[in-house]
């Protein structure tokens, strides 16, 4: 089983929203609700600020807070390493969002459960990247396999960290900041 | 509920896709009519975004016959492959509340009744005979924001009509810049990011006022190591891939500009050979510019001078792969009164680094040339001789503006001077994109006859006497347009959601039978459309098919300027002839900002085109959420004032007041406060958008700038104090 993974270099990140956009339509979610969002930081005094984005989104934590609070399974990893929400089972309960250290899971008023990000694994199954990686105008995301990391990915790979490994919740997205 | 369980979009789509798939009367449970919705094949249709001028190709996948999500495509020269916030949002105006859905004629302020399209021709086409009896068509306009189908059916309905007033949105976005090229290279050429390696971005940001392909550019000079200097007074997104942010004065890039040429002149380093082939004027522009040091422009600018020494010497020294790119809107657009003078000297600039038709210079287009309609079957109007009524190429006016473009904005004031009777106007929100929204309403409203075409209401429409409702452009096929080294095509994805709005062309054609030139419409759109795409070798079919193609590009042309002089006018005659300073001296912007005020510049965000995508309910709530219609204060000015991120304060000119929070930050300019272009919606009962942010032209006085006629958006002082909760 390969074990997806995505990598942010948020040095090329604009802010431009296209990731978060593109995510909301291919999940259908309405305007309130983003799988990804986004913190930025300004540094330094004028005229010599620094400034950087950074986008936020399920981490995929291979020891996931989400997951064990989760009273009814609904959220769990797959066999792909990914953590997934079955809808099905959700109760919208929210212990889970209140678990993840990332804020990066979404409660849906209108549903009355939550979701995040799922790597676009629908799209991936048919050998296309995840909405965010497609149309990225910097290309700023990459998407690959970590067990086999090829091209570009493999290439980011060596640089990329986990955002916050002081969580000690070992994410398998992973960040060029 | 149960029912909670299913988004509603996703259940209104299972419903529909149940009616047709099932058939009413089948026996189906709610798990069937999911996986019925869900399965339902997804079909990809050729289309081209709308929300901003870049028209990006992309596909539209429609799931039960509604519009799922766009994706870009990747032949097309502006998306390739890529679609921006906008784009993906966009699409769904086809479904928005804010729609004009009918016909519709205005009785009273803000009360519109519908009427049927009969009604609203007949009574449009008596009112414009009205006009033209009594005025005659040199008081009658069209403006408009040109795109391939409206650029060829309105002109030539204003054409039958006798009127010569045809008006781009571009006095609100880049005449200054398109005048001084015409006057000064004879064209526009644009700075070969690909290859350059010394690149100077005058307040133009290819982050923020994006298309997916100048954002990408970017990143890729940013890979390659090409020093890129942004000079901004507002250290925009841009400044994420440059080599250095330079804080200016704003309106002040002309005095930079002015010592640069003075440095590459004084130091030897510009190239001698293209100036002595390719310019006229040197001697008086190297004379002109002898006052212009770098420590002189230091006191201008607020630039050290060492910076602009380093600047022009890294200009000079990477010719001719070095540039000053051209801008857009930017300081020399349509911001100062000093722009049009300011774009004389980037070309100038460029000029003295030989940079014109070199790799990473400046390059001119050569894209295939599309064909045209055979007039011998299908008869033109004769070309309009009425003088026209903005005032563009008129001795005593603005002679230097180019015709092709007019000043829209000063449409509503010549509307009170008794200079205009009749107005239409096509997609295009002069009332709210450009400064002054009481005086341009109060203009618009004084016309005898304004007619508007739009696919949604805007503060334009709420002026107008009759508004003609367009179809979205996820609703209609439109005519093709040459693109880089590609046709490309919008087709329509969906069919009607509102059944009584019509396609541009279907509109104009209808009307022009109300007005006695349907022979000059006596064809459809497939006609015109083979016509445009003949000469290329491509078919219509497989156009509407594949949206994009490539085709052939033509074989380079030789180096040329198409100035009266057939070169570089460094001393430009037309300018001397019509009293305006053949070579750019200094003239400083109309706004300085003293110890209590700030000249309040705007700009573009990355997600937003103005008006266009303001009331986007996907867009609007990324603004909401995170606070991006703030204004941006510069810290240390903010801490003198007691102002904190965050607080409420009142921004106030002598007129208008507005109230909105704070951005406190590190990356403005002390002198310039930045306020988001776009928010703070007129229209009362939109129902999106409305009472969200607050816009800047609200502060900024109507006007005209001397020589090409542009809005000056961006001169005004702004005072900004605290106030309660």
């Amino acid at each position: 089983m390969p074990r997806y993974a995505m990598i942010i270099d948020a040095k090329k990140c604009i802010g431009c929203y296209a990731c978060q956009v593109a995510c909301q339509m291919q999940n259908e979610l309405g305007p309130d609700n983003a799988f990804i969002r986004f913190e930025d930081r300004e540094t330094g005094k004028y005229p010599n600020p620094k400034y950087v984005i950074v986008p936020l989104q399920c981490q995929h934590c291979q020891d996931a807070p989400c997951v064990p609070v989760c009273p009814t399974t609904a959220s769990h990893k797959d066999s792909n390493g990914l953590t997934m929400i079955d809808k099905d089972k959700c109760m919208g309960c929210r212990r889970c969002v209140a678990a993840c250290p990332y804020n990066a899971r979404t409660y849906l008023k209108d549903e009355g459960v939550v979701q995040a990000c799922n790597l676009c694994l629908s799209l991936v199954k048919q050998g296309e990247a995840p909405a965010c990686v497609a149309t990225c105008l910097t290309k700023a995301r990459y998407f690959g396999d970590l067990d086999n990391p090829t091209g570009e990915f493999a290439k980011q790979l060596a640089k990329a960290k986990p955002l916050r490994p002081d969580f000690g919740t070992r994410p398998t997205l992973l960040y060029i900041i | 509920m149960w029912a909670n369980k299913f988004p509603r979009r996703t259940f209104l789509k299972a419903t529909a896709a149940t009616a047709a798939a099932v058939g009413v009367g089948d026996v189906f449970s709610i798990g069937e009519w999911m996986k019925q919705a869900n399965a339902a094949p997804v079909t990809k249709i050729p289309s081209l975004c709308e929300t901003c001028s870049a028209a990006c190709g992309m596909w539209v996948h429609v799931k039960n016959g509604r519009i799922w999500k766009v994706t870009g495509q990747k032949d097309h020269s502006q998306s390739k492959g890529r679609i921006c916030a906008r784009g993906h949002a966009g699409i769904a105006m086809a479904y928005h509340k804010d729609r004009i859905t009918h016909p519709m004629k205005r009785i009273a302020d803000n009360h519109f009744v519908p009427i049927t399209w009969e009604q609203a021709y007949g009574e449009i086409a008596a009112k414009l005979k009205t006009v033209l009896k009594e005025h005659g068509p040199e008081k009658v306009f069209f403006s408009h924001n040109p795109r391939p189908t409206n650029k060829f059916y309105w002109p030539r309905l204003m054409a039958a009509v006798g009127s010569s007033t045809i008006q781009s949105h571009h006095s609100m976005c880049s005449t200054g810049r398109d005048v001084a090229y015409k006057w000064t290279t004879g064209g526009m050429a644009t700075a070969d990011i690909g290859k350059t390696k010394y690149i100077v971005f005058l307040g133009r940001n290819y982050v923020e006022g994006l298309s997916p392909s100048t954002a990408a550019n970017m990143e890729a000079a940013h890979a390659r190591g090409v020093t890129m200097i942004v000079v901004d007074p507002r250290h925009s997104n841009a400044c994420l891939f440059a080599s250095q942010w330079v804080p200016i004065r704003p309106g002040t890039d002309l005095a930079l500009l002015l010592a640069i040429a003075n440095v590459l002149l004084a130091e030897n380093l510009y190239d001698k050979e293209f100036v002595d082939e390719w310019c006229v004027g040197f001697d008086e522009f190297r004379q002109g510019m002898k006052q212009y040091t770098p420590e002189w422009a230091s006191t201008m600018t607020d630039i050290p001078a060492e910076t602009i020494y380093a600047i022009a010497r890294g200009l000079g020294n990477n010719r001719p792969a070095s540039c000053i790119e051209q801008g857009y809107k930017a300081p020399n657009g349509c911001n100062y009164a000093n722009g049009t003078q300011m774009f004389r000297m980037v070309a100038c600039v460029n000029a003295l680094l030989g940079n014109y038709g070199k790799d990473g210079g400046m390059k001119f287009s050569n894209p295939p040339k599309a064909g045209s309609l055979d007039a011998k079957k299908y008869p033109a109007p004769p070309k309009p001789k009425a003088a026209r009524c903005d005032g563009a190429g008129i001795k005593g006016e603005f002679p230097l503006c180019q015709t092709s473009q007019g000043i829209v904005h000063l449409m509503p004031q010549r509307a009170l001077e008794g200079k205009a009777k009749a107005g239409f106007l096509y997609r295009i929100n002069v009332a709210r994109n450009a400064p002054g929204p009481e005086l341009l309403t109060k203009g618009y409203k004084a016309l005898d006859l304004l007619v508007v075409c739009d696919v949604k209401w805007s503060e334009t429409a709420l002026c107008a006497h009759y508004i003609l409702p367009e179809c979205c452009p996820a609703e209609r096929e439109d005519l093709p347009a040459v693109v880089s080294s590609t046709v490309t095509m919008r087709t329509a994805a969906i069919g009607l959601v509102h059944s009584e709005c019509k396609p541009l062309s279907q509109i104009v054609t209808e009307f022009a039978g109300y007005i006695g030139a349907a022979k000059y419409f006596n064809f459809t759109q497939d006609d015109v459309a083979n016509a445009i795409i003949k000469p290329l070798g491509v078919k219509l079919d497989e156009l509407r098919v594949k949206g994009t193609i490539k085709v052939k590009a033509p074989a380079p042309k030789p180096l040329s300027f198409k100035t009266k002089s057939k070169k570089v006018e460094l001393y430009c005659k037309a300018f001397a002839d019509h009293g305006f300073a053949p070579v750019p001296q200094w003239e400083p912007p109309y706004s300085k900002a003293g110890k209590d005020t700030f000249v309040l510049i705007h700009g573009k965000q990355g997600f937003m085109s103005h008006t266009v995508t303001a009331s986007d309910p996907y867009l609007l709530a990324i603004a909401r959420r995170d606070g991006l219609e703030r204004l941006w204060i510069n810290a240390d000015r903010a801490q003198k004032m007691g102002i904190k991120d965050g607080d409420l304060v009142e921004v106030a000119s002598p007129q208008a007041k507005g109230r909105v929070r704070v951005k406190v930050t590190e990356r403005v300019h002390p002198e310039a406060a930045y306020l988001p272009a776009g928010y703070g919606r007129l229209v009362p009962f939109l129902k999106t958008g409305v009472g969200f942010g607050i816009s800047p032209n609200d502060f900024t006085p109507s006007r005209a700038e001397a020589i090409s006629g542009h809005a000056m958006m961006m001169e005004v002082l702004v005072t900004v104090r605290k106030v309660g909760e």
